[in-house]
């Protein structure tokens, strides 16, 4: 196959790539912090969009307004999530806390279309439409705004773990009772990380409601997410960035060269793929520390 | 307190299940033809549903605000399967236990579970646009109504009008890219005959359903440099598509679709970013046609409308009407033929089966249904999205329904070998 | 008071080592399963095909799930996968000939092997992980059934099941499939009461409470965890068999989907993990909910006029089904089984209020 294929499919796939890695980060600073995987978090940056959508096309506030607007009420959202219902489920099997979050991600799948209605909405952030080409490659102008966005908000997080307020939730995800010891209040903490998942759920709502539309199937952002958190590590933000520019690279190549010998489209089993086998031989992933239990 | 909670939680439990167990007897009385829709609102088909069960629940409200027919009025129970069998096979076990002579589920999955049981049962099922292509041929199943052009003659019709706009086919290269579901790849046995019949080139290119990232398919689409596209998908599938359309470059008044693509999607898409693209149109669409406007003016404007008056007259509420009025032809059929009844799904059977040269008032394409094709013919037409509107370019027309059928039939065969 | 408790006294150890011991459950139960082989003759039709017959089976398959996850304590995110490896075998295998009672062992065994491959997983990683891995497994054994045309079957990817007969009787009336399914449930229902009493079970208990510690005392978790994945399985794939030939009658792949995963697993939680009864409670629940409130919610919209869009309609089930699964987790995660227990031992002792 002719090279300039395989550049132009690698250069989208990264793109596309960095922008699942959003998703997986608020995945990750939930982990990171509480041990919880959040299943829901493909529905938070559904619902993220759709707030932004509601404030923007049904309150007819301007963009610049409402995609702030949209951040703070979601932060408050991921807020009042853990308080009323993850705070309660501390101490239960691990099957008891995947399926709260299932039973969330089914409900908000509920309330948001029922709300707000089913067709797909248009969100639109000003990224034109009209093709771009360098040379003989095509980039997909929102993938590469999007993605370029996502790398920045993810650097970001890496530099957030830097500061005082990060090195608090840090300290928090290695050791909660000795954390608590020395004066450092892990409510707040992970109250604070499920409010800044749920920002970084919607920042990725939104770019991919500008590329796709706002409906309930961004709620399936879920599963790429999944594959890169694993494949980086569930407690790494700088993994995320390099598993998602992998995942994006392998599925954008693996539907230019497996789709045409299977006859399908061979997406979503890339990614369970990836799970499968970092799973089954570097299980924390590639970043990610090893776990050791004790008995 | 738990006690309290527990009381409050066997009560509830208790009303919905009395409320479950509630058989309404008055209704067995009244002289009303049950007709069942239940559809899919939540899970795929979402906004396609709505709109299409506003046209319908809009023109049943129309025939019946005129009295009815014969002095029966039409009772349509609308409910939600969410594409979940279960929930569909009890919507249909309960539409039969009421009585229902039809049942409307909307949805290629349940159409095609259904099947079956619609067969034993004699209860006629409506699998417009959905279930199984190879039901057009009534002589297997004697109670499956595709009643409009089935995916096959769907694609048929595609290909002869490209065939009608290249002079000839041969040489070309059509693009075929298709959600990866039985859905998606149905149209591909018709496509392989015709590649043979007209020595086109065909590349196909499935997405993973349901298809909201395309970035990678469309690169490979650009670069194959066809002359012709199709793309075949549903819901969000189809505007991501079209919006990659639009971002590859590719000529929009190349690219065309299925019955699929609507207003709605336009508007995700940008309407006037979208102007050039084709589809296939089974009915007229917007508020011209007779009977939509004797719609907006007896339903909807007194304020009986079963929706947003913004929908009426878009592509997927006329689908709605179209299925409708073709429906109750078919009760008024019954009637002609045999009109004491009994109302049963035999009954209406007989009258679907005759409905002769029936075009819903210049909505619909000249439609006649036989005990042998339950298609009605297989004609629609191509249409173009001028920006604001979709414009027919073509007359109602058929196209190679000697390949369409000859696939039909083989795979009607094969059904009749593993079925029974 | 029901119970009649005071002066219950065993004389015998097999008589306090009896599944119910006492006569009032033991009632309740006789009641229960009566109730369950007449249903044919007191119920509409309506009732018994499409509320009796899927909870029945259903419950079989939350069964089968529970003595994994409650019983071993292993995540299965990927059941839906094992049922449909089971309904396909044994469908292929009717098709080809073999008689439903050899094509139903086929069917379970074909889920048994592929059921251990998930369980190769859990001898790695366990917990959030192997629900990771489960639920990979379930979009890969997906994408096989539905893109090898030999196992779908055709452009129409539906199989239909050919008329077949059990022992006999053929299973084209309801009453007969019906009570092919009871039969079933039945078997693996008594499997499961009595699976706790054995070493097996036993075994099972210490892995699913530590599997360190049962290797110290001997027990060999790794061949305990595989033995769950292997008879938990094996349960899935004869419930895909009675699945496709008493209540679908024609499978497809989309059948079979991560939906049907989840929702055995919220029917597994939501009745209460380890629980035989709160199987058969989770699955009624999980699975008429939604139907019922579909209904309720109509009914309610169409007697106080509401005017509510179609949306907002059509989603509240929803909704409220998402609502529920948290609601249970919350207010009490040990399930319906904790509050029929806590009913159960409130009765135990009235009026008294001791039971506490």
């Amino acid at each position: 196959m002719d090279m300039s294929l395989i550049l132009e499919l690698s250069v989208n796939g990264v793109f596309v790539g960095l922008m699942y890695a959003l998703v997986a980060a608020g995945l990750v600073l939930i982990y990171k912090t509480s041990g919880i995987a959040n299943l829901a978090q493909g529905a938070l940056a559904m619902m993220g969009a759709y707030v932004i959508w509601a404030i923007s096309a049904q309150m007819g506030a301007p963009m610049w307004l409402a995609i702030p607007l949209g951040l703070v009420v979601m932060f408050g959202a991921g807020i009042l999530t853990e308080r009323l219902a993850l705070r309660r489920m501390i101490g239960q099997p691990v099957i008891m806390v995947i399926m709260l979050t299932i039973g969330m991600e089914i409900m908000l799948r509920g309330v948001l279309p029922g709300i707000f209605g089913a067709a797909v909405k248009k969100l639109d952030v000003g990224i034109p439409n009209d093709p771009l080409f360098l040379g003989d490659i095509l980039i997909n102008r929102a993938t590469m705004v999007g993605g370029l966005i996502s790398l920045g908000l993810v650097a970001l997080a890496i530099v957030f773990f830097n500061s005082r307020l990060g090195i608090l939730m840090r300290a928090v995800s290695d050791d909660q009772t000795a954390s608590w010891s020395v004066g450092i209040r892990v409510e707040r903490a992970i109250a604070i990380a499920w409010g800044l998942s749920a920002v970084m759920a919607t920042t990725a709502g939104v770019l991919w409601g500008a590329t796709q539309g706002v409906d309930w199937s961004l709620s399936l952002l879920l599963i790429k997410a999944l594959a890169i958190a694993i494949l980086g590590g569930l407690d790494s933000i700088p993994g995320v960035l390099i598993a998602g520019v992998l995942v994006g690279l392998a599925e954008s190549l693996a539907t230019g060269f497996l789709d045409p010998i299977v006859g399908g489209g061979t997406r979503d089993v890339v990614a369970s793929t990836i799970i499968l086998v970092t799973l089954l031989l570097r299980p924390h992933g590639l970043f990610g520390r090893e776990h050791i239990e004790r008995v | 307190m738990s006690v309290t909670r527990r009381t409050l939680l066997t009560s509830a439990a208790a009303a919905a299940l009395a409320a479950q167990f509630r058989i309404d007897p008055a209704a067995a009385q009244e002289k009303v033809i049950r007709f069942s829709m239940p559809q899919d609102f939540t899970k795929i088909y979402t906004f396609v549903t709505s709109e299409y069960n506003q046209g319908q629940r809009d023109y049943i409200s129309l025939v019946n605000a005129r009295g009815g027919i014969n002095g029966y009025t039409i009772a349509a129970d609308v409910s939600d399967h969410g594409n979940d069998l279960p929930r569909a096979i009890e919507a249909f076990e309960r539409a039969k236990s009421q009585g229902a002579v039809l049942v409307d589920p909307l949805s290629t999955p349940v159409a095609r579970a259904l099947t079956p049981r619609a067969l034993a049962d004699k209860i006629n099922l409506i699998t417009a646009f959905s279930g199984r292509s190879d039901a057009a041929d009534g002589t297997v199943f004697p109670y499956v109504f595709p009643l409009s052009p089935n995916y096959w003659t769907q694609i048929a019709l595609l290909v002869d009008y490209f065939r009608q706009q290249s002079g000839d086919l041969k040489g070309k290269k059509i693009c075929f890219v298709h959600i990866d579901t039985p859905f998606g790849k149905e149209p591909l046995p018709v496509l392989k005959r015709l590649q043979e019949k007209l020595g086109f080139e065909l590349s196909t290119f499935p997405y993973t359903p349901p298809g909201n990232d395309q970035s990678a398919i469309w690169p490979q689409v650009r670069r194959a440099r066809p002359d012709w596209i199709v793309f075949w998908g549903a819901g969000v599938g189809q505007t991501v598509a079209l919006t990659e359309v639009i971002r590859n470059g590719l000529p929009l008044n190349k690219v065309s679709s299925s019955v699929w693509l609507s207003e709605s999607d336009m508007d995700v898409v940008g309407r006037s970013q979208a102007a050039g693209v084709l589809k296939i149109e089974p009915c007229a669409s917007g508020r011209a046609p007779k009977l939509i406007q004797e719609i907006l003016k007896e339903v909807v404007e007194p304020g009986k409308g079963a929706g947003p008056t913004e929908k009426v007259g878009t592509a997927y509420y006329n689908y709605g009407v179209m299925l409708a009025s073709l429906m109750v032809e078919g009760v008024r059929q019954a009637f002609a033929r045999a009109p004491q009844g009994p109302i049963s799904g035999e009954w209406l059977n007989a009258g679907l089966t005759s409905i002769t040269n029936f075009d819903a008032q210049g909505l619909i394409p000249p439609t006649t249904v036989t005990k042998e094709d339950h298609q009605g013919g297989g004609k629609a037409r191509i249409a173009r999205w001028d920006g604001a509107k979709f414009v027919p370019v073509t007359d109602w027309f058929t196209a190679y329904s000697d390949v369409v059928w000859e696939v039909i039939r083989e795979s009607a065969a094969e059904f009749q070998k593993s079925g029974k | 008071m029901f119970y009649r408790r005071a002066g219950l006294l065993h004389t015998r150890y097999q008589d306090e080592r009896q599944l119910w011991p006492f006569a009032f459950d033991r009632g309740l139960v006789g009641c229960v399963c009566l109730v369950l082989v007449v249903a044919p003759f007191l119920f509409e039709r309506l009732y018994l095909v499409t509320y009796l017959l899927p909870w029945i089976i259903w419950s079989t398959a939350a069964l089968g799930l529970n003595l994994l996850m409650g019983g071993a304590g292993q995540v299965h995110l990927g059941y839906g996968a094992v049922i449909g490896i089971g309904a396909y075998a044994s469908v292929h295998m009717l098709r080809a000939g073999i008689p439903l009672e050899i094509a139903m062992l086929g069917g379970g065994l074909a889920s048994a092997i592929v059921g251990c491959l998930f369980g190769a997983a859990a001898l790695r990683v366990k917990g959030l992980y192997l629900a990771m891995a489960t639920l990979a497994m379930q979009y890969m054994v997906d994408f096989i059934i539905s893109h090898f045309e030999i196992i779908s079957g055709g452009t129409q990817a539906t199989l239909q099941v050919p008329p077949v007969r059990f022992l006999g009787v053929p299973l084209s009336s309801d009453a007969a499939a019906y009570y092919f399914a009871l039969g079933v449930c039945v078997v693996v229902t008594l499997f499961l009461l009595n699976v706790k009493r054995t070493s097996f079970g036993r075994a099972l208990a210490a892995v699913r409470e530590k599997d360190y510690a049962a290797a110290v005392i001997g027990v060999d978790s790794f061949r305990f965890k595989l033995l769950a994945f292997w008879v938990s399985s094996f349960i899935g794939g004869v419930v895909g068999c009675v699945l496709a030939v008493s209540y679908y009658r024609a499978i497809s792949p989309d059948q079979f989907h991560i939906d049907l995963s989840i929702q055995l697993v919220a029917m597994v939680i939501v009745g209460g993990l380890g629980s035989v009864l709160g199987s058969f409670f989770g699955a009624a629940l999980i699975l008429f909910a939604p139907i019922v409130l579909n209904h309720l919610v109509g009914l309610i919209a169409d007697l106080a006029g509401l005017p509510i869009s179609a949306d907002l309609r059509a989603h509240l089930p929803l909704m409220l089904y998402g609502a529920m699964i948290m609601g249970f987790l919350l207010w009490e995660p040990l399930g319906l089984a904790k509050i029929y227990n806590n009913t159960r031992n409130y009765f135990l002792v009235w009026p008294f209020r001791h039971a506490r």
